[in-house]
């Protein structure tokens, strides 16, 4: 067997998810052409919390790491950008917020991934750690209230898109919205998928497989995983803002345990160990929970609840994991 | 001259009171191989977890290639070109042959230019080109160490310490397995410290043996003289 063809195939014995991608963007960039209101206002927002999972599935999936801090990293974006669209800047306040946003989330990652990895703390306490993370976030957000508005939470304005004098594109009409966010969600997805097929991707992978063995490679494990950490919550965070700057509206419990958890149940459910069934995730279990506290409000939590105790019963790598091997005994049957 | 790859004084280790190494003094040669005999419980893995960095030791001192590593952590070591097989194969076993190798490759300090001929090299070498598809969870005890060796390979290591590495292997792909190693000394410059039990293993690699009796060194010499050796026969090796 040439080497070519072994090359070939090993590498190739994975399915891609290339095209289920390019089919679901394809879907939702024509979702406006074919229907208008509320839809089109609340998607984006899904799309958002997609953004959300994906993060969550770049760390659990890749790397083997569960945090439960996410929430507090999206919230954190979220203030960020509404902090600085208040302060009267020369350049657009929008942009600033951002990268605020995106910088400070990463150093907080980075900092708290540090302290905790290279002192060679285990996997189940750091997601004791990050739970902490969020609780921590939650009540900064109330007790900051010069800043954040306390309970009442912080109002924000949508953004104007804007290159110099040149380009000024406003957010405020829910199609262009609709379109930045979706445009947003497709890169994150192409970047986001590229860097677990890079080297910094392979070495993640490997240090999810064998930690240990990666240190006998020469692999400073904690620098990987803080790293992978930092771009995690910058993700989280990049969301958050967007969520925020959409919405028009953060408050403290976008950064609360509640919320972290719901996080951790949209990845479980769909499977952790794939960025496209993240995604997927994080717009289908929250719009069903959407939905499903519409038509009952005291038991919706419930019903959710019942649905990731089932998945992680049956499927525990999620419906992703499970989807190959159920294809197989369907088409089997006779 | 031949450069000392590696030169060990007074190695000691103690856990509590129980001494595991003591005062071990043992030098390598670049492209040299050597290996490491002894019972149960005569100090041979500590002996090899403290050059790997796995184990910090007690008192002495480890030079690589003239540098004082005897503090550095395991993977400042692997960067300078220490690698370790260990008893148990440490593998990545839900990843492919090939995906093994090829973690290996991008995490080696100096990545070739050509990672795919370097995997594919590498493959050849130990003997696992058939198998580059298959998960490694699903090959034979004994190819698994195959493929730890092929880990060190790809990781560009210079300097193997090889922790039994033919457990469970058959007797010809043991034999193999010294047929290997002597031709990445003598064809790779590579050099390699061995803890083996197979005696038959030992007299193929042709190399210098040191003996290790509760924790000291209790003999130095070639195969034949450790052979010959009475006190080490009646101890080790079985006078019959």
């Amino acid at each position: 067997m040439s080497m070519a063809v072994v090359h070939g195939r090993a590498r190739g014995s994975r399915p891609g998810e290339e095209v289920p991608a390019a089919v679901l963007f394809l879907i939702l960039a024509a979702i406006p052409l074919v229907t208008s209101g509320y839809v089109v206002y609340i998607l984006p927002q899904y799309m958002l919390y997609g953004i959300l999972a994906m993060s969550l599935a770049l760390l659990w999936g890749n790397v083997g790491i569960l945090s439960f801090g996410q929430a507090a990293f999206f919230a954190l974006g979220g203030y960020a950008l509404g902090i600085a669209m208040k302060q009267p800047l020369g350049v657009n306040p929008a942009y600033v917020g951002l990268l605020v946003a995106l910088a400070a989330a990463a150093l907080v990652a980075g900092l708290v991934g540090w302290f905790l990895f290279s002192a060679g703390v285990r996997d189940s306490y750091f997601v004791l750690v990050t739970l902490a993370l969020s609780i921590i976030a939650e009540q900064i957000a109330v007790s900051q209230s010069q800043w954040t508005g306390g309970w009442n939470g912080l109002f924000l304005m949508r953004m104007t898109l804007t290159l110099g004098s040149a380009l000024e594109y406003p957010l405020y009409e829910d199609i262009p919205a609709y379109y930045a966010v979706l445009l947003v969600m497709v890169v994150t997805y192409t970047a986001l998928r590229g860097l677990t097929r890079s080297r910094f991707g392979k070495i993640l992978a490997g240090i999810r497989e064998n930690e240990s063995r990666m240190t006998s490679l020469g692999i400073s494990t904690s620098l990987y995983k803080t790293l992978a950490f930092s771009v995690s919550a910058a993700v989280a965070s990049l969301s958050g803002a967007l969520y925020g700057m959409h919405s028009g509206f953060v408050s403290p419990s976008l950064g609360g345990v509640l919320f972290s958890t719901e996080i951790v149940v949209w990845v479980a459910i769909a499977g952790r160990s794939s960025l496209l069934a993240a995604l997927i995730g994080g717009i289908a279990v929250s719009s069903i929970s959407n939905l499903m506290s519409a038509i009952t409000p005291q038991y919706w939590q419930l019903c959710i609840g019942i649905l990731f105790i089932v998945v992680i019963a049956y499927f525990r790598g999620g419906v992703a994991a499970a989807l190959p091997s159920l294809v197989e005994r369907f088409r089997s049957q006779p | 001259m031949t450069e000392t790859l590696l030169r060990i004084r007074g190695l000691s280790k103690s856990f509590g009171g129980v001494i595991a190494n003591a005062d071990v003094d043992f030098e390598l040669p670049a492209g040299g191989i050597a290996s490491i005999i002894g019972p149960n419980g005569a100090g041979k893995t500590t002996f090899i977890s403290m050059v790997s960095g796995h184990l910090k030791p007690t008192a002495g001192s480890i030079e690589f290639r003239g540098r004082d590593v005897t503090r550095l952590s395991v993977e400042k070591r692997a960067r300078l070109g220490i690698s370790r097989k260990f008893q148990t194969p440490s593998i990545f076993p839900n990843l492919s042959v090939w995906e093994n190798v090829e973690l290996a490759v991008l995490a080696s300090r100096r990545r070739p230019r050509d990672s795919v001929g370097r995997i594919a090299q590498v493959l050849d070498l130990v003997r696992l080109v058939e198998f580059a598809e298959y998960k490694a969870v699903s090959l034979s005890h004994g190819q698994r160490q195959w493929l730890e060796i092929g880990l060190l390979l790809g990781n560009d290591a210079d300097l193997l310490l090889l922790d039994e590495p033919t457990a469970g292997m058959t007797a010809a792909e043991t034999h193999a397995t010294a047929e290997l190693i002597r031709r990445l000394s003598r064809e790779l410059g590579l050099s390699a410290v061995i803890i083996e039990h197979d005696i038959q293993f030992i007299r193929d690699l042709r190399a210098p043996v040191t003996v290790l009796h509760l924790g000291r060194v209790f003999a130095q010499g070639s195969f034949e003289a450790i052979s010959a050796d009475e006190r080490v026969r009646s101890i080790y090796l079985g006078k019959a």
